[in-house]
């Protein structure tokens, strides 16, 4: 039971709200009690000055008589009386004998004394004084009045306190009814999200407050848990399919090569297209790791200020020959303003969409890289004058393993315009790719200053 | 004259691979398993060349290379790693790797490396002239000469025939020549290196003359002056 946090957290509020309670009854008492013994002592004194009035001026008898008739009243029940001689003798009063340890005059006492008229002795606070012949006399009031004073209190104090519990019980039931619903709303979805249905939302009730909050925070955490999945997903099928091919291949190959009768010519030409096969899984994974490299962010560490234009120039010079040799020309233009960035990736981004272009560029043409300033933007974009990319397939060509001509015989890994894409996101900016009516247009946006990625 | 290499690699096949080829090869090879051993023997081992695996038990590759360094030892060190990433690959550079390998690599990829680098201090000398049989390169006047008559060649050829003339008689790889010109630590997927290189073989061989900027089939191209 106090293991669920529900119950503890109304017995947590339930005992404060007691313990609050009887702090408050405690303080009204000793508060009461003070002021109740205050009046009770004030009571007493004025009515030794009383009696002390009747017997100076009506004598001994006089005052016996007054003691007597405030005796049959009653109203004073809890008054206590005491008249002696000068030998000691009770003259009047309700008390068997003068207490022998009270000493007339010494002020306010508290003792224990038998009255006449019960049985039992009471407790008494009392003060007495001496008389002119050595009379004395003694006023008090005893104790049954103020146990009827704290049994009155005590009844009040009792309900007070059943009251706080049940209120607190009550308080407490709803508040953690509207504490442990929200929180049991966002474990649900948790829990759901956890056995793998990655749809499921935090409700929001539109107050706007905490709860709201955290749940809005939580549901773009889930919103990017859900994107990375399917990321990840969608990798990992086309990985498992893409490696299938030449792993099917290399195991016939190596099939072929243990168990058929070769000549030593054939079996190296075997070797060196088993190599190949290998050497393509390999610059598989390679590109695989740099791209999820990229996208996980590391790199940012290396950025420093870097000039576009001559990165573009250098990735332009080292494909010129490959181009003139398919009589294709390759022109830059534009300026680019320094930037934040990683050259080594920008330009082996930049080297894959020259490729890119270069395998569809006819003969005879252009491949344009041209690069342009924004506000706090650079980019490069780099344009072919090929068969270009049929609108529809213009964003899934960015997707890892996504090659749209199957019918090429110069393999590409299918990963070079997802490594451009994740280096773009690594700047802060994106590929975009555009049809050019002949041709493709690939353009490479990044961000000049490089902003803390806000979640 | 023997040339020692320490082999610092924890996989027991590739330490294996690389004893038993770098032996066949020539070099008085030892080899440890890791970092640790790899640092006391690289001290005091009076070796040539460290080749070193980025990640090792006990002491990490790039610790051991910081080490080294910081002692003041200036031995070569290759490093191996299985991080391709590029950033990887300068970071190792940077803390003072005189050059490094992606695994996995081809034999003759290291050999060329290990060649080149064991052959640097000779490249630090002040040198007027490259020669290469009847082929002249001028490096005060950057004019070259190929039996008499001038060859006309581009910036980039020019690096790139230097680049292979310092290196005569060694394999040069296109990945030596991908990084030692254009700084670039990436494949690309295209045979970009090969054109370059036969662009400045039609101006370097002319059809008559001996060939000799040769390919090395599987490795690379070698400038020759045997044979």
């Amino acid at each position: 039971m106090l293991r669920n946090s529900k119950t503890r957290l109304i017995l947590a509020s339930s005992v404060l709200g007691v313990g609050a309670t009887a702090l408050v009854l405690m303080l009204f008492y000793w508060a009461a009690y003070a002021i109740f013994e205050a009046e009770t002592r004030e009571v007493v004194n004025a009515e030794l000055t009383g009696l002390a009035d009747d017997y100076q001026s009506l004598g001994i008898l006089g005052l016996a008589r007054a003691i007597e008739r405030r005796l049959e009243n009653a109203d004073e029940r809890d008054a206590v009386y005491l008249l002696t001689d000068t030998y000691g003798r009770t003259i009047a009063g309700n008390i068997e004998a003068w207490p022998p340890t009270v000493v007339p005059g010494s002020g306010w006492v508290e003792l224990e004394l038998f009255r006449t008229d019960g049985s039992q002795s009471v407790l008494v606070s009392a003060a007495s004084i001496s008389l002119q012949n050595n009379e004395r006399l003694l006023v008090g009031r005893d104790s049954a009045g103020r146990a009827r004073f704290e049994r009155a209190l005590f009844q009040a104090a009792g309900l007070a306190v059943v009251a706080a519990i049940v209120l607190s019980l009550v308080t407490g039931w709803l508040l953690s009814r509207l504490v442990f619903n929200r929180i049991s709303d966002i474990s649900r979805t948790a829990a759901d999200i956890v056995s793998g249905d990655l749809s499921g939302r935090v409700p929001i009730r539109g107050s706007g407050d905490e709860f709201d909050r955290l749940s809005a925070t939580l549901n773009a955490m889930f919103d990017r848990i859900e994107a990375l999945i399917g990321n990840l997903r969608t990798t990992t099928d086309s990985l498992a399919h893409d490696l299938r091919s030449p792993l099917t291949r290399l195991r016939t190959q190596v099939e072929r090569l243990t168990l058929e009768n070769l000549t030593e010519q054939e079996r190296h030409d075997l070797v060196l297209r088993m190599q190949n096969e290998v050497d393509h899984l390999l610059k598989t994974f390679t590109a695989m790791t740099e791209i999820s490299r990229a996208e996980a962010g590391l790199g940012r560490a290396d950025f420093e200020t870097m000039d576009l234009l001559s990165v573009t120039k250098g990735v332009g010079e080292l494909y010129e020959p490959v181009a003139s040799e398919s009589n294709v020309q390759i022109q830059t233009m534009g300026s680019a303003q320094p930037f934040q960035g990683n050259a080594p990736l920008l330009a082996q981004a930049l080297s894959n969409l020259v490729e890119n272009a270069l395998r569809y560029a006819p003969s005879g043409s252009v491949i344009k890289i041209t690069l342009r300033n924004a506000d706090d933007m650079v980019s490069v974009c780099v344009s072919d004058q090929g068969p270009g990319i049929p609108d529809d397939d213009l964003t899934r060509a960015i997707e890892r393993f996504v090659t749209l001509d199957d019918s090429r015989s110069d393999r590409g890994t299918g990963l070079g315009l997802a490594l451009v894409s994740a280096v773009a996101q690594l700047h802060h900016g994106d590929l975009r790719l555009t049809n050019n009516d002949p041709g493709l247009n690939a353009e490479m946006t990044l961000a000049v200053k490089s902003k803390v990625r806000k979640f | 004259m023997t040339r020692r290499i320490l082999i610092v690699e924890d996989d027991a096949d590739t330490r294996g691979f690389l004893t038993k080829g770098l032996t066949e090869a020539g070099f008085v090879v030892q080899a440890v398993e890791d970092g640790r051993d790899g640092l006391y023997l690289a001290i005091d081992g009076g070796f040539d060349l460290i080749i070193l695996d980025r990640m090792l038990p006990k002491l990490d590759g790039l610790s051991v290379l910081k080490s080294l360094r910081v002692a003041g030892f200036a031995t070569p060190v290759l490093m191996l790693t299985a991080m391709s990433a590029v950033d990887e690959r300068v970071r190792g550079l940077r803390e003072g790797a005189d050059d490094y390998l992606v695994k996995p690599f081809s034999f003759d990829e290291l050999t060329a490396r290990i060649e080149a680098l064991l052959r640097r201090p000779q490249d630090q000398a002040e040198e007027r002239v490259l020669v290469c049989k009847d082929l002249e390169m001028d490096l005060i006047s950057r004019k070259v000469l190929r039996a008499g008559r001038s060859i006309d060649l581009q910036p980039r050829e020019y690096q790139m025939l230097e680049f292979l003339m310092r290196r005569k008689n060694r394999v040069v790889t296109r990945t030596m020549l991908l990084e030692g010109l254009w700084d670039y630590h990436f494949d690309p997927q295209t045979n970009v290196i090969d054109v370059h290189i036969s662009k400045l073989r039609r101006k370097v061989d002319a059809p008559t003359e001996h060939p000799l900027i040769r390919t090395i089939r599987g490795a690379g191209y070698m400038l020759s002056d045997e044979g």
